[in-house]
């Protein structure tokens, strides 16, 4: 059995790293609940994120958390054209046409990306980036901390926006019944759209926080589009709270499992909890049961 | 019972079956080899159009069964030294197995949460088999005899593609075919009506599962070496998809077009190393749009386009 | 009506299809050699400098006036395909270069995956192939090769010039080691079952041997527990994010042992580089590096960088090497017959710009390894002494 300070720092950073995780599911959450796509490009907006992030330092020297509203935006201008040509004209046909669709999109960047910016790993450096916080016996990632801040502030931010706004109205009737809503007057290509180009906002905000965190490459969205998806799962599609409970518990789980069995189950555990709670709870752990 | 137009299928694809059996005769290496692949991607793609063309089962999770169907394969083959013909065979019953066990949680699951769970299954699988070394882990296991030479290599493809070409033909040509439609159109009516339809769709899921394992088993005794990367990656499932909707989704030539076009597509973009995944990725999109029933689609409203201008 | 619209779809198809697989070939008076190698997928990196490396030798022999084949001067062509990192590509595309292209040798891949994956389909269709980019013991634990040729270093060699290194030079730890290993074959070799040997041969205490998948982003209850348990000495094998990400975590979690070793992911320049700071101090094995003594080695890099701006690594070296062995075996054989260029490739037996090389009865041909030191961005040899490039800088800052 490892000691306190090991368990409470690998738990409560677990739970920090879940708080981050679950920004970059954020989007893809919004994106399955509106349009119900499995937006597969979703890790490599996070990597345009990173890239963004990277080289907003890179040409500014101004920290990349200041200019993640910047950041915001570009991937969020990046999505509308995408949208608009490549998924609106799809949107009669089954599930497969926009998820391949976003499947070639994904090919295409990491494609692009090799060709830009070459196939090398990179990493935004900070100084906060990395350096460790001492409570006691616990030692967490100072970059954990300020990832796991601006990740709830966003999602609340987000929440509140779907909640009280007319514009989060209209999604949520949008991703409840898109043909009542249409009847009803709501311009759902026009809600469509923008969740999409927040969906890709939110990743890419994630996307320049990992990239502080970790490192990134061309081919690393891959490995997080599939936690984005267990979280999304654990949390309810479409549901911005859900969400970041589902990846809070995620982070939390990951880390007992990484505890217990080794690093390398951390994602294991993950999937194989994706699974259990597909099966048993599809709506994610807080819908409420269906009547 | 067999329509006419379903008999005359079957006899098209048994007269194809012996025509192509003597290709080894005539045909260079090369072609042998691209005949292989698209008889291995056909049988993929066979598979997985019987899930979502018929029963409406949007799968990504082809790999999964792909993989299986090459660990058994190389598990047998090395351990027990048993004949190709009865290691597939194994295979087939591997994969309808796990298909059979995974049924009752992935049958749950509609739609959109379908597709994502056999996502998650393929991803804990092919987890699975990095993290155990009992199964070699990342580094993977070697076949330690020879593997067989090209020709039989391509009868072999040849059989599986066959099996799963006359699956779907018995399906798609019997009373089967409407039960299939009716549990994809609307499974609640279906079940009103005295389908069941949990069972039919694990009859579709198992002999499609079973159909990928042979696949993969055939695949990897041609690589000789196989590792979870390889046999489990997402690859396959996005490659047969590609296929089939290039194709067309749902059609019965679908399958067969749509992995003719990726093999030759490949083999085409090959020469441009550099930037062949994104043309491919532009390729797709624009197929995607201008052909929603594939090529297949287009080529059938063109032909009914020139029918009705001909003369009376 | 039914069977027309039938035969018609198919037909188109086939059409299609004839044309597209038609292209290629090359002209009768070239030697055609081929290379599939990951240019994209996870491996990307590797293929970018096996790319450039493939065909500067191939472009240096070419520029020389080409070889001379039964008294004619050919000029030799290369065909790179893209497998994608991924071994079902590499066979179809090894297939499809010998089939289609009629290549008479090959260059292999990267990582033991792939190349295993393109050199049994070589050995099959009986054509050479040359490959660096595979630990020795793990290409010769695949089979008895008839037709494959492989120069890279040997894994307990790379194992062991660790411990050497840090008896050397004298450093003082509490001898406290801890292991973090990939699970890939030479991870699993190296710090599966050699580390743990040696540590107890050179009397350390080996306090943590942990095991990740090479694709692995987390590193925190590893790092946890070896920082608990207060290891002097950590020794890694990975790949470079991993690497990278390993580094980066360490310092975030506030652990800096005196002592820091990665093998493979620390040596390319893109990790210190990543990394800034955080890289000095940190040990890797290397089998290359500009400063060696050797033929063209001190402009191999700065050529590189130069030509493509991107940043170098050691794998530049060995592949430039392995198609300067292949086309020195052609040239030697005076024919594209490949019976007589593997019988050439097995008199190899010159120094190139990674140092001597000569195979054995197993198709292999070594190449030492030095111990590198990251340094304020630049690599310093600090071992063997004989060969040291610089001082060491003991404790890691």
């Amino acid at each position: 059995m490892p000691e306190i300070g090991i368990v409470l720092s690998t738990v409560v950073s677990g739970v920090l790293l879940g708080g981050m995780l679950a920004l970059t599911a954020l989007g893809l959450s919004i994106v399955l609940g509106v349009m119900r796509l499995v937006n597969l490009a979703h890790g490599d907006f996070l990597v345009v994120g990173a890239y963004a992030g990277f080289f907003f330092l890179k040409f500014t020297g101004v920290d990349p958390l200041v200019g993640l509203p910047v950041i915001a935006l570009l991937l969020a201008a990046l999505a509308v054209p995408l949208y608009h040509f490549l998924l609106a004209p799809l949107s009669t046909r089954g599930p497969e046409a926009q998820m391949m669709t976003m499947f070639a999109v994904s090919i295409i960047l990491e494609n692009v990306f090799v060709l830009a910016f070459s196939a090398d790993t990179r990493t935004i450096e900070r100084d906060y980036a990395t350096l460790p916080l001492t409570f006691g016996s616990m030692t967490v990632p100072l970059i954990y901390v300020i990832g796991f801040s601006i990740a709830v502030a966003l999602i609340l931010m987000v929440h509140w926006l779907i909640s009280r706004s007319g514009f989060g109205r209209d999604l949520r009737a949008s991703s409840a019944d898109a043909q009542a809503a249409e009847m009803l007057g709501v311009d759902v290509k026009r809600v469509q759209m923008l969740s999409f180009a927040l969906g890709a906002a939110c990743a890419g905000v994630g996307g320049t926080l990992i990239g502080a965190a970790f490192q990134f490459g061309p081919s690393s969205g891959g490995a997080y589009l599939l936690n984005s998806l267990a979280i999304v799962v654990l949390g309810g599609l479409g549901n911005v709270l859900g969400t970041l409970a589902g990846g809070l518990a995620l982070g939390f789980l990951q880390s007992i499992g990484g505890l217990v069995l080794g690093d390398g189950y951390r994602d294991l555990v993950g999937m194989a909890l994706f699974l259990l709670v597909l099966a048993f709870r599809p709506d994610g752990f807080l819908a409420r049961a269906r009547s | 019972m067999k329509t006419h137009s379903g008999l005359a299928e079957v006899g098209v694809l048994c007269g194809a079956f012996v025509l192509l059996w003597f290709a080894p005769v005539i045909a260079d290496d090369y072609a042998l080899q691209i005949a292989f692949r698209v008889l291995i991607y056909l049988s993929l793609a066979e598979s997985w159009n019987l899930l979502a063309g018929s029963a409406g089962l949007v799968s990504l999770g082809t790999s999964c069964f792909v993989g299986l169907g090459a660990y058994v394969a190389f598990g047998l083959l090395n351990s027990l030294d048993m004949p190709l013909p009865l290691v597939l065979v194994c295979c087939a019953l591997a994969g309808g197995a796990l298909a059979a066990l995974v049924s009752p949680a992935l049958f749950r699951l509609r739609g959109l949460y379908f597709t994502v769970g056999t996502l998650a299954l393929a991803e804990l699988l092919r987890l699975t088999m990095v993290n155990v070394s009992a199964f070699g882990g990342a580094s993977g296991i070697f076949l330690r005899q020879d593997p067989p030479p090209l020709p039989e290599l391509f009868h072999y493809a040849l059989v599986v593609a066959l099996i799963a070409s006359l699956s779907i033909t018995a399906c798609a040509r019997t009373r089967v075919s409407v039960i299939l439609r009716a549990v994809r159109d609307d499974e609640d009516a279906a079940a009103q009506m005295g389908v069941r339809p949990y069972r039919v769709k694990l009859g579709a899921f198992v002999l499609a599962s079973a159909l990928c394992a042979i696949a993969g088993g055939v695949q990897a005794t041609k690589l000789g070496a196989i590792e979870p990367y390889g046999m489990f990656g997402l690859q396959w499932s996005i490659d047969v998809l590609a296929m089939v909707i290039i194709g067309g989704v749902g059609l019965r030539l679908g399958p067969l077009v749509g992995a003719l076009l990726v093999v030759a597509l490949g083999e085409a973009l090959a020469d441009y190393p550099e930037a062949h995944i994104a043309i491919a990725g532009v390729i797709l999109i624009v197929l995607i749009r201008f052909a929603p029933r594939g090529v297949v689609g287009v080529v059938a409203s063109l032909s009914s386009m020139m029918r009705r201008r001909a003369p009376a | 009506m039914r069977n027309y619209k039938v035969r018609l779809k198919v037909g188109a198809a086939v059409t299609v299809a004839s044309i597209a697989l038609g292209l290629g070939g090359a002209r009768a008076d070239e030697i055609v050699i081929g290379a599939s190698i990951p240019l994209s997928g996870p491996l990307a990196g590797f293929g970018s400098f096996e790319q450039w490396g493939y065909k500067r030798a191939v472009d240096e022999v070419n520029k020389a006036g080409g070889i001379s084949i039964g008294g004619t001067k050919q000029m030799v062509k290369l065909i790179i395909r893209d497998d994608k990192t991924d071994p079902n590509a590499t066979a179809s595309n090894t297939e499809s270069l010998i089939s289609r292209d009629k290549v008479v040798a090959m260059l292999g891949s990267c990582t033991p995956a792939l190349v295993n994956a393109g050199a049994l389909v070589a050995e099959r269709a009986k054509k050479p192939i040359v490959t660096a980019c595979d630990p020795l013991e793990i290409f010769k634990s695949v089979r008895k090769w008839n037709y494959a040729w492989d120069l890279f270093f040997s894994v307990p060699e790379l194992a062991a010039a660790q411990f050497k290194a840090l008896t050397d030079l004298g450093v003082q730890t509490n001898k406290k080691v801890a292991i973090w290993h990939d699970n890939g074959p030479d991870g699993q070799a190296v710090g599966g079952a050699i580390w743990p040997a040696l540590a107890k041969e050179f009397g350390y205490e080996v306090v943590q041997n942990a095991e990740f998948p090479v694709d692995n982003t987390q590193f925190t209850s590893i790092i946890a527990e070896a920082k608990s348990k207060g290891a002097d000495v950590v020794l890694g094998d990975a790949i470079t994010p991993q690497a990278i990400a390993i580094r980066k975590q360490m310092a975030a979690a506030g652990y800096t042992p005196k002592v820091l070793n990665i093998e493979k992911g620390a040596e390319p320049v893109q990790f210190a580089e990543a990394l800034g700071k955080l890289s000095d101090g940190i040990m890797v094995g290397g089998y290359w590096d500009p400063s060696f003594p050797y033929p063209g080695a001190a402009d191999l890099a700065k050529a590189f960088e130069s030509e493509t701006k991107l940043t170098s690594s050691q794998h530049i070296a060995d592949s430039y090497a392995a198609a300067q062995i292949l086309l020195d075996a052609i040239a030697v054989a005076g024919s594209t017959d490949p019976e007589k260029i593997n019988a050439a490739i097995a008199k190899t037996d010159k120094t190139y710009v990674v140092g001597p090389v000569k195979f054995d009865a197993e198709h292999t041909s070594k190449l030492p390894i030095v111990s590198l030191q990251w340094q304020s961005g630049k690599t310093v040899i600090v071992w063997p002494k004989a060969s040291a490039t610089g001082h060491f800088l003991f404790p890691m800052p």
